[in-house]
Parts: C-alpha cells; sequence; structure tokens
C-alpha cells in the first residue's frame, strides 16, 4: 500500500500530471480497499459478488446511489427485522467518519455508478440524520 | 489453532508420501487399546441434534456416508461467511453422490433456532438432507467438537469481539463411513478445500474396495 502511494507520489513529481485532489482520490482508493477487504468482503465478496441469498452482491446494487444510506448502513448495522433478507449486517461502530468517507469512496468507483469521492464531513452530515 | 491443523496436515501429508504407491488417507485422533489389547481407532461417537427442518438427527443418518463437519453460526461477521461461501463448492461438487453429505453445527444455539437455520440454509439455496444445519445442547456441541472432531479446542484466531465471544475454528473435518477423522482442512482457504475435493474423491474410491 504504501508503495503504491510512493509510486503515485513519484509518478507525480516526475511530470506535474495530477492535481494534489486526484492524489488524495487515489489515496481514499486505496483506503477503501483496505477498509472493504477487512471488514466486508467476508460477506460480500472480494469482488462485491455477495453470496447467493444469503449477503447481497454490491457490484451493480442500486443501494449505492444513496451514500447518505449507505453510511448510515455502514455504521450502525442493518438489524434483522430492518432487513429485506432474513439476514442482519452488523455496525461498524469503531469505523472513523475518515474510514466510512473513504470506504464509501471506493464503493462508488468499483461497484456502483457514481464516482463521487465522499468527504468526512459528508459522512458525519449523514450520521447526523440517520433515520434510526 | 491454525498452525496445529497445518502441523496435523503436515505430519499427515510426511505419513502419506511414503506409501505413495497405493496413496490413503490418514488416519486421525488418539488410539486406544481395550482390555484384551486390541487397537481401537478414535471414532465419532453417537449425537443427536435438531436440523434445519425441526427434526432430530443421530448419527444413523450418516451411516455408510462419507461427511463433512464443521462449526459457525448465523451471525458471525468474520469466517464464517468464506467457509461457506467454500463449502457450497464441496455441496456442488458431489451434489449428485449421495454418498457425500455435510454437517455444519451452529455453536450459537441459543440465537441459531431451527427457523434462523431454515433462513440460512434457504438463503444459501440448499434443497434436501444433503447439507445438515443443527443446533442443540450448547455443552453438547462444544464437548463434540473438542472431542470427537479434534478441532475449537484452542482458542480462535479471530479477536473476540469480532466473533462475538464464541471459541470456533475455521476447520473443516471429513469422516470416513466408519465414522474416522482422515482430514482436516482450513475452511477459509480456497486450496485447502480443493484438496478435501480430492481428498473424498481418494476416500471414495478406497470405499469402494
Ligand atoms: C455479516 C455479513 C456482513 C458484513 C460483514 C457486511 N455486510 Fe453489508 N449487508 C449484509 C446483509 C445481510 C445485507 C442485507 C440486509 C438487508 O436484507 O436489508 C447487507 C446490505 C448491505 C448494503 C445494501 C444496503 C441496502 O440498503 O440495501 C450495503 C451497501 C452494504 N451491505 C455494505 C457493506 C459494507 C460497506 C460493509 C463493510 C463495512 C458490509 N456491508 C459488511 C451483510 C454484511
Amino acid at each position: 500500500m504504501n508503495k503504491l502511494l510512493l509510486v503515485i507520489s513519484i509518478a507525480c513529481m516526475g511530470v506535474s500530471c495530477t492535481s494534489a485532489d486526484e492524489l488524495e482520490y487515489e489515496q481514499y482508493l486505496v483506503n477503501g480497499e483496505a477498509i472493504y477487504k477487512a471488514e466486508c468482503a467476508n460477506c460480500h465478496g472480494q469482488k462485491g459478488e455477495g453470496l447467493r441469498n444469503l449477503y447481497p452482491a454490491l457490484k451493480g446494487n442500486g443501494a449505492l446511489e444513496n451514500s447518505d444510506k449507505v453510511i448510515c448502513s455502514i455504521k450502525n448495522g442493518i438489524s434483522a427485522d430492518k432487513a429485506k433478507s432474513s439476514q442482519a449486517m452488523p455496525p461498524n461502530a469503531k469505523l472513523f467518519d475518515l474510514d466510512v468517507a473513504q470506504l464509501v469512496t471506493y464503493l462508488n468507483k468499483e461497484f456502483g455508478s457514481n464516482k463521487d469521492k465522499i468527504t468526512d464531513k459528508q459522512v458525519k452530515m449523514a450520521l447526523d440524520n440517520c433515520r434510526d | 489453532m491454525l498452525n496445529r491443523i497445518l502441523a496435523v496436515l503436515l505430519v499427515a501429508g510426511a505419513l502419506w508420501s511414503c506409501g505413495a504407491e497405493d496413496a490413503q488417507l490418514p488416519i486421525l485422533g488418539q488410539k486406544t487399546t481395550d482390555e484384551n489389547g486390541k487397537v481401537i481407532e478414535h471414532t465419532i461417537p453417537d449425537f443427536s441434534f435438531v436440523n434445519q427442518y425441526g427434526d432430530t438427527i443421530t448419527q444413523n443418518l450418516f451411516d455408510n456416508k462419507i461427511y463433512v463437519s464443521d462449526f459457525f453460526f448465523t451471525s458471525c461477521p468474520t469466517i464464517c461467511p468464506v467457509m461457506k461461501s467454500q463449502m457450497i463448492r464441496v455441496y456442488d461438487h458431489f451434489k449428485n453422490n449421495e454418498q457425500v453429505m455435510i454437517l455444519s453445527h451452529s455453536i450459537d444455539p441459543y440465537h441459531d433456532s431451527v427457523a434462523v437455520l431454515k433462513d440460512y440454509a434457504d438463503a444459501l439455496g440448499i434443497v434436501g438432507d444433503k447439507w445438515q444445519f443443527v443446533t442443540g445442547d450448547q455443552d453438547a456441541i462444544y464437548d463434540i467438537g473438542q472431542n470427537a472432531y479434534l478441532v475449537t479446542a484452542a482458542e480462535d484466531t479471530v479477536a473476540a469481539e469480532e466473533t462475538g465471544g464464541f471459541i470456533h475454528s475455521g476447520a473443516f473435518i471429513l469422516v470416513d463411513k466408519k465414522k474416522r477423522v482422515r482430514g482436516l482442512y482450513d475452511g477459509t482457504l480456497e486450496d485447502q478445500v480443493s484438496q478435501l475435493i480430492r481428498d473424498i474423491e481418494l476416500l471414495l474410491k478406497e470405499e469402494d474396495e
């Protein structure tokens, strides 16, 4: 991971290529992927393919259109009684806002249709407005 | 725990390669001798659990079957989903072979009721009797895991707060028609599960002779 960052920074020194924003976006993707692999891939699959009807696929999942709702689901989980399937999704209370921002940025890029970068401010706002 | 499994596999592998001509799986577990000096191999003792259909099942269901056993719980966020996706490979591979079965024990019987197990099996697309998801007395399940299937004795490799404090291992245990343990595999690793599938095929041939 550090190596990748190094490569990116070197690449950017050589040519005056990427802007600071783009560099930050790349960082978000790298960190977001690491969080995804550690916290989510067990259930949703390494490639977002899901596991039959037990855990939904994230690839192409329309739920990703609504980042605020995704943020709430990640942080607070989905209890079994609210879940569409019979399965609950566990909460991830220990993730910081920045972690969630990087994770959702990665989800959007990798599995969704919008390539928006999510900021930690957006995460905070969304979390303040989660419907229980 | 994983190291232990590896150690067992290594030893097993070492023994196995000596007799490579007629490849045979090792027979695992402690052998004992009875009062007449006869050697008794380690076998799975009788048990009684309730499956996803609400039926009480005993060892009779596995008479003359080769089966793979594991331990899990439905709300487990860590290694169980990966184990289940790997076990599905075993299920699919032997779908049409009635001699092969799967026995998954819940180690969280308070939460994993019959209805919960049924939902879980349904969501995985499991039908019929081939794959049994069972619940029962927690002590009995822990006991059979440690003493019969030779797993779960050591503490988990996964942090307790993530497993909900449950002790479990990611092992798949291969049991032959004589109820002897013939292999332990790490059910979270694709390679090892491929080996398990090959070993089941080997065992099927052995039993045919
Ligand atoms: C223990 C397994 C498990 C883990 C780990 C898990 N999820 Fe889920 N996830 C589920 C289940 C089950 C559902 C479906 C709930 C339902 O039926 O509404 C779900 C649903 C979702 C949805 C769709 C929500 C919706 O509104 O339809 C998203 C997005 C999602 N998960 C993202 C994640 C992310 C990101 C992580 C990692 C932080 C994660 N999940 C970790 C089991 C899991």
